[in-house]
């Protein structure tokens, strides 16, 4: 498996789209936390830049500390998990160069099972998704360290449920390219989804159907496992779903697409 | 010991027979040929040696061994199927070391590898600003990595200029001169019949001989035969030469003789025995050429 990972590496080092992606990712994530950091810090009485206590103004005890150690794990990765469509994009883009290019047969041709080709698709998905992760736990310390209050282990199981979301979103994007082969259609089928269908689908399902059947869709259970922080969607919060539930619902489909994107591409002429 | 034996291995597309039961083995050392005309299955039978398509049935197997994963035998295998494959936005050395990656090997043999095509100077170009000649030969170089045993080679020198074809054969020539065994497909006859030992033809799908090419291309004597009465001749014929090819063609019947030596004679002698006077009797020297256009588009027995 590390030497499929290492040949995957060879093929993005190089690879202008997948450098600036990942730039773009990065400083997004920093970036959007940014914004709403400030914002909070303005709205919690400004403490945060005279050096006060934080949230010792009238505004913080009404919204609390989002950015301070334990709530900070979960506001960061809510925040962070609205951008995970773009490593979404990248594992789009780099398994649409192997259609255009051919170089899926010729990594075939040339002693690769096909098990082994999508295992290491599987596996830049993986490690994708752990690098995300590392990155808003690096951004979730950074914003906290700025508090009082002490490190904490307290809410890191949102730091996992984080995860399983950057994996459900490369996994949903891994099936779409396998399925049209070519970057353009798969791009606009994956926001569609993404943003639109999934959205509608989900309140179709938990409206017509059964009440909450909608929280089961692909990628929709994924998005429903890190609630809005309370400071963050005090205005706005409704029942949420069961995080054990959404747990299991994500998983499921994440075995589920992956594995018929393998019986796919084994089955498939190339 | 055969390198590459094909077993009853039959393809269709949706409504297209791409290939129907074909068997054959290629022995080792030999440089092989698949010849026929565009579209008569020699991609498609390339694609399954290879693992890219799945047969509908039949099987193959490499170097005689059965028990080994296919795609690690495909290790031993150096292949460059119709277009060369490669990253457009990586350079030439970046490329084969992908290549030398999947093969399991070192990057050590990569620069002599480059040197032998011809594209050192070019090893840090990326493959975008390749011409046509320059990719095929990057794509020569990706088969030769790792010293594989058999070469398995697709119109090698389609899309090549002159000097690039001479190039190409040149290097299949000495290859199989060092023991390499290679399998090749071509549609151009001239191109088997210079570099061949060994030679498949395929028509519509179907394996129409295989063997030596010497054997099987043999240039051989036609004798052209017109009577009276063309009907009694052509019975007459076929009843005197039973294994012969005989075929008519108007008033004219042709009778083909492999090897050479062909007694008009005793062809004249048969016919006036049988009661048929003939009016023409002509022997002709077949080309390779003209042989090879009557081996694909005899009427086989197809559907």
């Amino acid at each position: 498996m590390l030497r499929l990972l290492k040949i995957e590496w060879l093929k993005v080092r190089r690879y202008r789209a997948f450098i600036l992606l990942s730039a773009v990712f990065a400083v997004s994530v920093v970036g959007l936390n940014y914004i709403v950091y400030t914002q909070v810090g303005r709205l919690g009485d400004m403490t945060t830049q005279y050096g006060g206590p934080e949230g010792a103004g009238l505004g913080g005890m009404l919204i609390g500390h989002p950015f301070a150690y334990p709530e900070v794990w979960q506001s960061v990765t809510y925040l962070s998990s609205f951008l995970l469509f773009i490593p979404g994009l990248i594992i789009i883009l780099l398994t649409a160069n192997e259609y255009s290019f051919k170089t899926h047969r010729q990594a075939v041709i040339d002693g690769l099972s096909r098990r082994q080709f999508m295992a290491a698709k599987i596996g830049v998905v993986l490690v994708t998704s752990l690098f995300v992760t590392v990155l808003a736990v690096i951004t979730a310390c950074i914003f906290a360290s700025a508090g009082s209050a002490g490190f904490t282990l307290a809410g890191t199981r949102y730091v996992g449920y984080f995860f399983v979301q950057a994996v459900s979103y490369m996994s949903m994007a891994l099936l779409l390219v396998l399925f049209f082969k070519r970057s353009g259609i798969a791009i606009g089928v994956y926001f569609l989804y993404v943003f639109i269908i999934k959205n509608l689908l989900a309140l179709l399902l938990s409206h017509k159907v059964s009440e909450g059947l909608g929280n089961y869709l692909p990628v929709k259970s994924a998005d429903l496992l890190i609630p809005a922080p309370t400071s963050l969607g005090k205005m706005f919060t409704f029942n949420h779903p069961d995080a054990t539930a959404m747990l299991v619902a994500s998983i499921v489909w994440i075995v589920l697409l992956l594995w018929y994107c393998t019986y796919r591409f084994e089955k498939s002429d190339l | 010991m055969s390198v590459l034996s094909v077993e009853h291995i039959s393809k269709s597309y949706r409504t297209v027979r791409a290939l129907r039961d074909v068997t054959f083995d290629v022995p080792r050392g030999s440089v092989f040929g698949i010849l026929g005309p565009n579209g008569s299955g020699k991609t498609t039978l390339l694609g399954i040696v290879t693992g890219v398509l799945n047969p509908d049935a039949g099987s193959f197997s490499l170097f005689g061994e059965t028990s080994t994963p296919a795609n690690l035998l495909r290790k031993r295998t150096g292949t460059l199927l119709e277009t060369p494959n490669f990253y457009h936005y990586l350079s030439a050395y970046d490329n084969l070391v992908i290549t030398s990656g999947i093969k399991g090997r070192g990057r050590g043999e990569i620069d002599g590898i480059l040197l032998k095509v011809g594209l050192h100077e070019r090893r840090d170009s990326k493959f975008s600003t390749f011409s046509l000649g320059m990719k095929q030969r990057l794509g020569i170089a990706a088969a030769l990595l790792g010293d594989p045993e058999l070469l398995i080679l697709d119109e090698p020198t389609n899309g090549l200029d002159p000097e690039g074809i001479a190039e190409i054969r040149n290097l299949i020539k000495e290859l199989g001169a060092a023991g390499h065994t290679i399998v090749m497909a071509s549609h151009l006859l001239d191109e088997v019949e210079k570099v061949c030992t060994h030679v498949a033809i395929l028509k519509k799908g179907k394996l129409l001989a295989a063997g030596k090419t010497d054997e099987i291309m043999s240039e051989g004597d036609i004798v052209e035969v017109s009577a009276a009465d063309t009907d009694r001749l052509l019975e007459l014929l076929r009843q005197s030469y039973p294994g012969q090819k005989i075929t008519r063609d108007g008033d004219t019947v042709r009778l083909c003789f492999t090897g050479g030596g062909t007694d008009t004679a005793a062809v004249n002698e048969l016919c006036h025995e049988g009661g048929v006077v003939l009016t023409k009797l002509l022997l002709r020297r077949q080309s390779l050429e003209s042989m090879f256009l009557e081996l694909v588009s005899t009427p086989s027995n197809d559907r």
